[in-house]
């Protein structure tokens, strides 16, 4: 019942994830102008572009712990990098909180499972055998 | 007064100040930096690049799991005063046996087997020299048991062939004779994946060993090869069970008529478990096992500690003589030694029936599992090189020794301690993990958790991948023919022209110097 219910998150952050790594990889004129506000284009953009692509696939994954791990990652940077930098906008504010929050939600549930420190965790749902 | 009660003098106290590593202070400092270096790469990021925010996102995860680590949790007290420095504990200690056995541990101090004498294995799997060098590595000084050469070794060509044919003794026409001392012991498809399990048969074969199947149910495996099977009937009587777990004879009956099965065993016990019967998870038992096991998926499958059908000694030996019936085929019975009256007044009921099962099979305590509780492992049964013997002489005293032959399995896998068995009265071994170490065991001691790296105790399709059935089958056929040879070449040292002639008089035990006098 639980890992059924988990979809929900682990599907909507990974549409979100994979969709704007895909953007970002294929050089969208809107991620473009972001990096070169924030002095990473091109590298910058697809190192990005990266670790939301393979955030995303691993949400879908049974290492979805990782995933989430790494989604939670780029949110923290993206949140770094509104505040400081771009300045807040409402549409990427609720993509930002989507993903985070369900990235959060699968990390929690899914803690024994996080690379290394997993087993610090007690006994979590551990998907993975 | 004894110098170590004193108290430590000034100077020994300032020297273990010195050399310790004062764990308390190193966690505080790096407690504090990891907060400083998220506030250092965050104004980095801000005034300098914003590269630096991949440096300011991951100190500020680091700090929020230490956060947590210090004060949110109460299952780790070592993470709860010391932070994260303290995961280099967990860290370092989960690779703790891979260090030891690799760089460590010396070559003949890890048990169950040492590296010494798993690399013997190795060698004889892959057929190549085995000779060592400069005297051996054994620990000479106590408990040793060697064999005594004779004075007059005989040449290898007038030694006999070796033969033991199991059923004779009742004039079975279904009598079933084996050529070399050597027999694959227990292992199920269950316990090994299907590959193993097929590598091991279609090496038998190549070998002509017989392989016993363990409690793995109908043979499918073990059937697509053609070796000769001897086919296990455990508690459960996986595959030959009716709804209440009780023996089906019709079932029996239909099994016992395929070609390839030669032998039937009834296991009473095992010396890794003695005393107790096997626990198969819901979780393992996938289509094909319940299927195979005639059991049914999804709850949980206890094998009672004792056959239902055999409650004292009358029931017990009915039970053997309806099996021997129900298969037509030579039935052996397995178990480990426990009290020695309870088997004297089965081996007296045995007569009083005039039923003899056609081998015995003695099990030691150091046996090997695929699961067991580790206290059963440490703490019951008798070891074989103590049960044999008695076994041998009880049979002898009742007269029942021509009856029937009598096995011997517990960590045999060197014809040393093969002939030591052979010499203290078994006619044969069995050996199961030998036969794991020459597929390419290399005793990651993880047989009971569907992991094992080598692709040998798992049913994951991925780790068996890498198990390839014929190249291994070569090995376990090497094995084989590596132990013959010794067995020759031992055999003719000791000046006995057979396996047969073999006696506790072949034995030197340390600190009894006497001769323990021929059979």
């Amino acid at each position: 019942m639980k890992n059924a219910l988990l979809w929900v998150p682990r599907l909507a952050a990974a549409a979100i994830l994979l969709t704007v790594g895909y953007a970002k990889l294929t050089a969208s004129p809107p991620e473009v102008a972001l990096f070169l506000e924030l002095g990473m284009e091109p590298q910058g953009r697809i190192i990005i572009g990266v670790v939301e692509f393979t955030a995303g696939a691993l949400l879908l994954s049974p290492q979805a712990a990782t995933g989430a791990l790494l989604a939670v990652a780029v949110m923290c940077g993206a949140i770094i990098a509104h505040v400081t930098v771009i300045g807040i906008d409402l549409r990427h504010s609720w993509l930002l909180l989507t993903v985070l929050t369900s990235a959060l939600i699968v990390m929690y549930v899914r803690r024994a499972d996080l690379p290394l420190v997993g087993r610090t965790f007690g006994r979590g749902t551990r998907s993975v055998p | 007064m004894d110098r170590s009660m004193a108290a430590p003098t000034p100077g020994a106290r300032s020297l273990e100040t010195r050399i310790s590593v004062n764990l308390d202070r190193m966690a505080k400092t790096a407690n504090a930096a990891i907060v400083g270096a998220l506030i250092g790469s965050a104004l980095l990021g801000y005034y300098v690049s914003f590269y630096f925010h991949f440096a300011t996102v991951f100190f500020l995860l680091l700090n929020a799991l230490n956060f947590y680590w210090r004060h949110l949790q109460s299952t780790h007290t070592l993470l709860a005063n010391f932070g994260f420095l303290a995961q280099v504990r967990y860290l370092v200690e989960s690779v703790g046996p891979e260090f030891r056995q690799y760089l460590f541990a010396s070559d003949v101090e890890e048990r169950p087997f040492s590296r010494n004498e798993r690399a013997e294995v190795y060698r004889k799997a892959k057929g190549i020299d085995s000779s060592g060098a400069f005297g051996t590595q054994r620990e000479f000084e106590t408990g040793c048991i060697t064999l005594r050469h004779s004075f007059f070794p005989v040449s290898k060509d007038e030694l006999h062939p070796f033969r033991l044919t199991f059923g004779e003794e009742r004039g079975l026409d279904t009598a079933f004779t084996i050529e070399r001392p050597v027999i694959v012991s227990a292992m199920s498809f269950g316990a090994l994946g299907s590959n193993a399990v097929r590598a091991l048969a279609r090496g038998a074969a190549k070998a002509g060993v017989p392989l016993n199947t363990g409690e793995g149910g109908h043979p499918k495996y073990p059937l697509m090869e053609k070796a000769d099977l001897i086919f296990q009937m455990g508690t459960a009587k996986f595959g030959v069970r009716d709804a209440d777990g009780r023996l089906d004879d019709a079932k029996l009956e239909a099994l016992a008529a395929t070609e390839r099965v030669k032998m039937v065993e009834i296991k009473f016990s095992q010396g890794a478990k003695p005393g107790k019967g096997g626990l198969l998870p819901a979780e393992k038992i996938s289509e094909e096992i319940s299927e195979l096991r005639g059991v049914p998926m999804g709850i949980d499958v206890v094998s009672p500690p004792r056959h239902p059908e055999c409650s004292d000694t009358a029931s017990t030996v009915s039970f053997i003589r309806r099996v021997q019936e129900v298969a037509g085929l030579p039935v052996g019975v397995k178990f480990c030694l426990g009290r020695d009256v309870e088997l004297r007044a089965l081996l007296r009921e045995m007569k009083t029936q005039g039923v003899f099962p056609d081998y015995i099979t003695v099990d030691g305590a150091e046996g090997g599992t695929g699961a067991a509780p580790k206290s059963f492992m440490d703490g019951l049964g008798l070891p074989v090189f103590e049960s044999v013997p008695a076994v041998d002489s009880m049979l002898i005293e009742e007269g029942i020794r021509p009856k029937l032959k009598l096995l011997a399995s517990g960590k045999l896998i060197d014809a040393r301690r093969q002939l030591i068995a052979m010499s203290l009265g078994a006619d044969a071994c069995l050996t199961a993990r030998g036969f794991m170490l020459a597929l390419g065991c290399i005793q990651a001691l993880q047989c009971n958790q569907n992991t094992c790296p080598v692709g040998i105790t798992t049913h994951d399709p991925h780790l068996q991948r890498g198990l390839d059935i014929e190249a291994k089958s070569v090995r376990v056929a090497n094995y084989v023919n590596g132990l013959s040879h010794d067995h020759q070449e031992m055999l003719a040292a000791l000046g006995r022209c057979s396996a047969k002639e073999l006696s506790p008089d072949n034995l030197y035990v340390r600190g009894i110097r006497k001769d323990t006098g021929s059979r």
